[in-house]
């Protein structure tokens, strides 16, 4: 090690000591009443698997996330693709609409989408209108209203992320393809997609994580029909003071992500985008 | 409700600052206009240890309708200041700070049940009866680890735009979906709840407790894809106001929001679901003995009725009555003219199995 490189590690120490003592600390006592609430052992993560109740949530999380992430990928990869190509006034333009819901608070964007949504909202009142239907269409409070405000909340950060994937994209790699006559759907399955593989499965990923832990989102719009895991867990601390299985919940959820990531850095591309570009 | 966690955080710490001469008065003040605290604490009274009371309340208009009816009286009478904080004294939250050992409130306000639970944790000290006043609350309102601070109902509230004007009687009522088709909101917190479900089903109320669970359930299943399930008032008042749904099982206080914004938006106190909120002192509370002056001092009547009229929140003091006008007594849950067919809901039993049943509900609704 260098003298720089010690000296670099030594700036490092005070940020690296505030994470222990303010963050891995607390997740350690978090893991600790997991085995300690209400009397010591295994008994909270037994509970995990034979409660049929916290089996049901944990069911309604995969049913909630998987479409959610499916359908947030796949839209935010079209715009992302889009402002890749944008000329740079455009694209800062597009760039612009794309953060605006990423700066508004999560709260105000559920009852946004529950005035939007609701029976007499404006989707409903439109249709109804025109004549294209003549009962209201159930769009909330359930899990199609949940998926909606999630996708929503989503994209954002999923376009930021593929955005950053694709400009990384050597463009005379496109220009190669086309000079030896590609036709566009060629270019975009033969080279864009393969190369931009590894951004679409990290924003995936990124979509999945935080989709455990979505709570105000499918507590509005789910309105008690929709109970994920987030939710469950906030119950159990803040109201029934079931310690002891909220807290192997979280841990069991943090160890599982974990796993994700740490599968996603054993393929070299994936690390190389989880790094954020291959540069 | 984790924002507000958080600005709770954030006010402990600038607190702590004030306290140990790391913050000027200023800057303190500016660190909690900065987080949006500002109107919720008084900074002056903040330097000298036991010179205030910290209350601990839900927010929102509570904070300032808590600071006139028990604040300023109790401050005018023994010269100490009433701090309000709205952060939302959470049986877990109150647990959280106990077992930290940093516990920043004196009083909290939370359900008769709450103060049950937290009683047999171990999180909340035993009131002091020798110092608060058994006599100032009416019976069944004084328990070991809570004495109640004010009363609340839950109520069948409806758009009588949508019900041509008929008035539901009861819960009965509000499951006849082919006297009264449309849809319903009621609660996710179960309290109030599955006691509406059996006596539309024919329970008396003296028969109530132990609940019929399974009962419950059986009549409610057919009915749930026409229910909307709230989970904060202001939610249950969005629900009724938009004319998403036809009644709601709401709390009284926002029913009469409703009604003061929009005449046809309207409540029933048949049946009404009645419920005592309660004063709980946290094990360790920062102001230790003195806290008990402040509860004695909160159920006189003349502050509770100012309660009554900037809230709903009804008076646990019989005396009150007497202070009170027509208009005050329309809005009073325990008014003799409303307890019509009414249901006083169990503390004792929701100590012994809210858990079980609130997780029973919240899997039973999610279905």
């Amino acid at each position: 090690m260098s003298h720089f490189q010690r000296w670099a590690l030594a700036l490092t120490l005070p940020a690296g000591a505030l994470m222990l003592a303010f963050y891995v600390y607390p997740i350690l006592q978090v893991l600790g009443l997991s085995f300690s609430e209400p009397t010591p052992g295994l008994g909270n993560y037994a509970e995990l698997v034979t409660n049929p109740a916290i089996r049901r949530v944990l069911w309604t999380t995969v049913q909630v996330t998987v479409p959610t992430t499916l359908i947030t990928v796949t839209l935010s990869y079209i715009v992302a693709l889009a402002m890749v190509q944008m000329a740079p006034g455009r694209r800062r333009l597009a760039m612009f609409l794309v953060l605006v819901p990423f700066w508004i608070s999560v709260l105000v964007r559920a009852f946004a989408w529950i005035t939007v949504l609701r029976r007499r909202g404006i989707v409903n009142s439109t249709l109804q209108d025109l004549g294209l239907i003549h009962k209201p269409l159930a769009l909330i409070y359930n899990e199609l209203g949940v998926v909606i405000g999630m996708v929503h909340y989503m994209m954002p950060f999923a376009i930021l992320l593929l955005y950053a994937n694709l400009s990384d994209i050597d463009q005379s790699v496109i220009r190669a393809a086309r000079s030896l006559g590609a036709r566009r759907w060629m270019i975009f399955s033969r080279v864009w997609l393969p190369l931009s593989l590894p951004g679409l499965l990290v924003a995936a990923l990124f979509v999945v994580i935080f989709s455990f832990g979505f709570l105000v989102t499918p507590a509005l719009l789910g309105a008690g029909r929709v109970l994920m895991v987030a939710e469950y867990i906030s119950v159990q601390i803040s109201n029934t003071l079931n310690w002891g299985v909220a807290t192997a919940l979280s841990t069991s959820l943090l160890v599982a992500v974990g796993l994700l990531v740490w599968l996603a850095t054993r393929h070299p591309a994936l690390r190389a985008a989880l790094e954020g570009g291959r540069k | 409700m984790q924002r507000q966690t958080f600005q709770q955080d954030a006010f402990d710490i600038a607190r702590h600052k004030l306290k140990t001469g790391q913050l000027s008065r200023r800057q303190f003040v500016a660190a909690l206009s900065a987080l949006g605290l500002s109107a919720t604490i008084r900074p002056g009274a903040a330097h000298a240890a036991a010179s205030e009371i910290v209350v601990c309340n839900w927010g929102g208009a509570a904070i300032d309708a808590f600071r006139d009816a028990y604040g300023a009286p109790f401050t005018k009478s023994s010269g100490i200041e009433v701090v309000v904080d709205g952060a939302g004294p959470s049986t877990g939250a109150v647990r959280a700070m106990v077992e930290a050992g940093n516990v920043i409130w004196d009083a909290t306000d939370g359900g008769m049940t709450d103060a049950a639970v937290l009683g047999k944790g171990g999180y909340v000290d035993p009131i002091d009866y020798s110092v608060v006043d058994k006599s100032r609350v009416g019976e069944g309102m004084a328990a070991e680890y809570g004495v109640a601070n004010y009363i609340f109902s839950n109520v069948l509230a409806y758009d009588a735009t949508q019900t041509d004007g008929k008035v539901p009687a009861g819960w009965k009522d509000f499951f006849d979906f082919d006297k009264f088709p449309g849809q319903r909101t009621m609660c996710k917190w179960v309290q109030g709840q599955l006691e509406a479900v059996l006596m539309a089903d024919g329970v008396k109320p003296e028969d109530m407790y132990p609940l019929d669970v399974d009962r419950a359930f059986a009549k409610l299943e057919p009915y749930l894809k026409d229910i909307i399930f709230w989970e904060s008032g202001a939610q249950s008042q969005q629900l009724l106001r938009e004319g998403e749904v036809v009644m709601g099982n709401i709390w009284h206080t926002r029913a009469n929001l409703l009604r003061k914004e929009n005449p046809d938006l309207t409540w029933t106190w048949e049946n009404q679901l009645i419920f005592a909120s309660a004063w709980s002192v946290p094990k360790g509370n920062p102001a230790g003995k003195e806290v008990f002056e402040f509860i004695n001092s909160s159920l006189l009547p003349e502050g509770q009725v100012t309660l009554l009229r900037a809230m709903g929140n009804g008076p646990t003091n019989p005396a009150a009555l007497a202070l009170m006008s027509e208009e005050d007594k329309a809005v009073y849950s325990l008014a003799p003219e409303n307890l019509k067919d009414v249901l006083h809901v169990s503390a004792a039993y929701y100590a012994e199995h809210d858990a079980e049943v609130q997780n029973r509900f919240l899997d039973f609704i999610s279905r």
